[in-house]
């Protein structure tokens, strides 16, 4: 208390100086703080967009399906995966999976039909709002499809053509019909963009003969359950399959958040060692200020112990002074930046990173670690930087310290 | 200008077209000159030539999940032209793939529609079987990718045969990375063809059995397909009638026919 104490008063002997480099460590933090909630929110904004459209946050597949993506590799009980979800909850929906021929006119082209629950789609992800063109299968709509924009394009299908489907059914025969095209999907992602042709699942049944054969649960319970609960609740349900999280699944936008989190941590480095060299400014020049006070205080009997004491003290008290204003800063600026957000649509309307589309109200997200790493960085950069001013005030030799004019 | 490709392709026209036998009994058979690998091809290749062809055959698939048998009428001219329909199973009946030069088309009868094969489902199966439908047209731009040797000349099981290995040239893009072709050496009639992957590797074995007369020609009636990588499964084509120089117009390979 004494020693706090002590460095609070000696901080004060200078307010010009302290307060600058105050101003300093707030605002260092509190710019930190602030840009750390706004790229998580870009993050999660990017990981939820993901999820949220088609992918999921976990799916089940059979063991090795995902390895030949074989039509005859069903999940053994999908009824018990989608209990499991029902009792937890969870939005879930069933798909089927087969690969065939579309043809229009004189173009035709390789397609991976989607067997999909028109309503089950809705209520688990957004991919039903996600059409470029005409609308969404409905559990009514016989022998329709939707098509992914760049299958549509080489097919160049519109609303209400008709296309041929020709496919090898699981019986071994060959499946064909004629399907009309009720909508086509906007961009979602490359595969999905160039071969996904999605259809009612009992037509798809009829179609593939392949009977109630599911080879994939989505589940999407949009952030409310963890990836762990999620994968635990269906362990349980499935121990058979295989359950895979979006992170598996989406490797590119889990690549990128990996990324993100390093280039924070880097990127908020740099940005604290700045201030933390005002600090160590500061405290210099209160070392050689006081130089006749450090060898009085030597000669008084002071061990060097005490001094580096009483320096690191008045810097961590200049940091944690900094850092408490700057976390007020930060977390109020992160507010209005949650509230309100940045507008980027005078720069661009939607736009997307790696297939992942993004919302041009860019939004930042508040979360414990945003505020807790630059503070804990900046304490401990506000302590490193006071050691050198500390190191040399204790080894000062009392005598010539004493007599410097 | 006949590659092992161009055998191979040409049995499978003979799978699909049943083409073209031209039991080419030659007498010089030159037994003081040896042949070259490329004129053994020849040989065997010449045996499978026809002006054209028309043909029934039994096509049975099994596979693990399934097995079938489809009943097949089939007609070729020259190198590049051939027509299948499928006469049963009931589901498929009426349905016909039409191949002229490196196209391939199908009739559906259920939609009453003409497909255009997309060049991305070239690797794909032909009808379920463990012929794709690169299989089918390949043959014309094989010629030019591979290079030619004997290997193997010899007794094997007491007959004589001579073996003919294909290796890709560098530069072309091909499936195979090798192909062995065996021959009988007395009159040429083709005994397997071995197709090796990119390592090397065994992938799929066709064989040739059962020599019968069929049409007034000496051939190998049943053509088997093995795939090594899946135990178990295999395409069989037996050919029941067959007709050669039957003399069909150029116009009989068109899309006309194809939806009669």
């Amino acid at each position: 208390m004494n020693t706090l104490h002590y460095g609070w008063r000696n901080l004060w002997r200078n307010t010009r100086r302290t307060c600058i480099t105050l101003a300093a460590v707030t605002l260092s933090t509190a710019i930190l703080i602030a840009s750390y909630g706004l790229m998580d929110g870009l993050m999660q904004h990017a990981v939820s967009n993901a999820t949220d459209l088609v992918v999921g946050e976990v799916q089940v597949h059979a063991q090795g399906y995902r390895r030949d993506y074989s039509i005859y590799k069903a999940l053994k009980r999908p009824d018990l995966i989608l209990r499991a979800a029902k009792l937890n909850n969870v939005a879930a929906a069933p798909r089927r999976y087969g690969y065939g021929l579309v043809a229009l006119g004189t173009k035709s082209a390789g397609a991976r039909f989607w067997g999909v629950e028109p309503a089950l789609e809705r209520t688990t992800f957004d991919l039903a709002q996600h059409l470029d063109k005409g609308r969404f299968l409905t559990e009514t709509s016989q022998r329709a499809v939707v098509l992914g924009q760049k299958l549509a394009r080489s097919l160049q299908a519109k609303i209400g053509s008709e296309i041929v489907v020709v496919v090898q059914a699981a019986d071994g025969s060959l499946g064909n019909d004629l399907y009309r095209v009720t909508g086509i999907l906007k961009a979602v992602g490359d595969s999905v963009d160039r071969n996904a042709a999605l259809i009612r699942a009992a037509d798809f049944a009829e179609l593939f003969v392949s009977g109630d054969r599911i080879h994939e649960v989505a589940l999407n319970s949009r952030e409310r359950l963890s990836l762990g609960k999620l994968t635990e609740i269906l362990s349980v349900a499935a121990p058979e399959a295989e359950i895979m999280s979006w992170r598996q699944l989406l490797p590119e936008v889990s690549d990128m958040v990996n990324l993100f989190d390093v280039s924070m941590l880097i990127f908020g480095l740099i940005f604290l060692l700045a201030a933390g060299m005002g600090v160590m400014n500061t405290m210099l020049m209160a070392t050689y200020e006081r130089i006749r006070e450090f060898g009085i205080l030597k000669a008084l009997g002071a061990t060097p112990w005490r001094i580096i004491r009483d320096v690191t003290t008045e810097a961590l008290v200049l940091a944690a002074l900094g850092t408490l204003l700057g976390t007020i800063f930060g977390l109020a600026g992160s507010c209005y930046l949650q509230e309100v957000g940045l507008d980027l649509s005078i720069f661009a309307g939607t736009y997307s990173v790696g297939g992942v589309a993004f919302d041009p109200i860019w939004r930042a997200t508040i979360s414990g670690k945003m505020v807790y790493l630059p503070v804990v960085l900046m304490l401990i950069i506000g302590l490193v930087a006071s050691l050198y001013p500390a190191a040399l005030a204790a080894r000062l030799d009392p005598v010539k310290a004493i007599h410097r004019p | 200008m006949m590659t092992s490709g161009k055998i191979f392709l040409r049995v499978i026209c003979l799978s699909f077209a049943v083409c073209i036998l031209l039991l080419n009994h030659s007498p010089v058979l030159a037994q003081e000159q040896p042949l070259t690998p490329k004129q053994i091809l020849d040989k065997v290749d010449d045996l499978f030539r026809s002006q054209s062809s028309h043909g029934f055959a039994t096509m049975t698939v099994a596979t693990a999940h399934w097995q079938r048998s489809l009943s097949l009428e089939m007609w070729s001219k020259g190198k590049d032209k051939s027509l299948v329909r499928i006469l049963a199973p009931k589901k498929e009946k009426g349905t016909t793939t039409l191949r002229s030069g490196n196209d391939i088309w199908n009739y559906l009868p259920k939609v009453k529609r003409v497909i255009k094969l997309p060049s991305s489902m070239m690797a794909a199966s032909w009808m379920g079987s463990h012929f794709t439908n690169d299989d089918l047209v390949k043959e014309s731009r094989m010629a030019d990718d591979y290079t030619f040797e004997i290997t193997f000349k010899g007794k094997v099981e007491g007959e004589e045969i001579v073996e003919v290995t294909c290796h890709p040239k560098p530069e072309a893009a091909v499936v195979w990375g090798k192909v062995l072709v065996r021959a009988q050496l007395k009159d040429y009639l083709p005994l397997s063809v071995k197709y090796f992957d990119e390592d090397l590797r065994l992938a799929r074995t066709m064989t040739f059995s059962q020599v019968s007369e069929l049409g007034g020609r000496l051939i190998p009636a049943m053509v088997t397909m093995v795939p090594e990588e899946k135990p178990g499964e295999s395409t069989i084509i037996y050919y029941e009638k067959m007709g050669f120089d039957i003399g069909l117009d150029d116009d009989f390979f068109s899309l006309r026919t194809l939806q009669r």
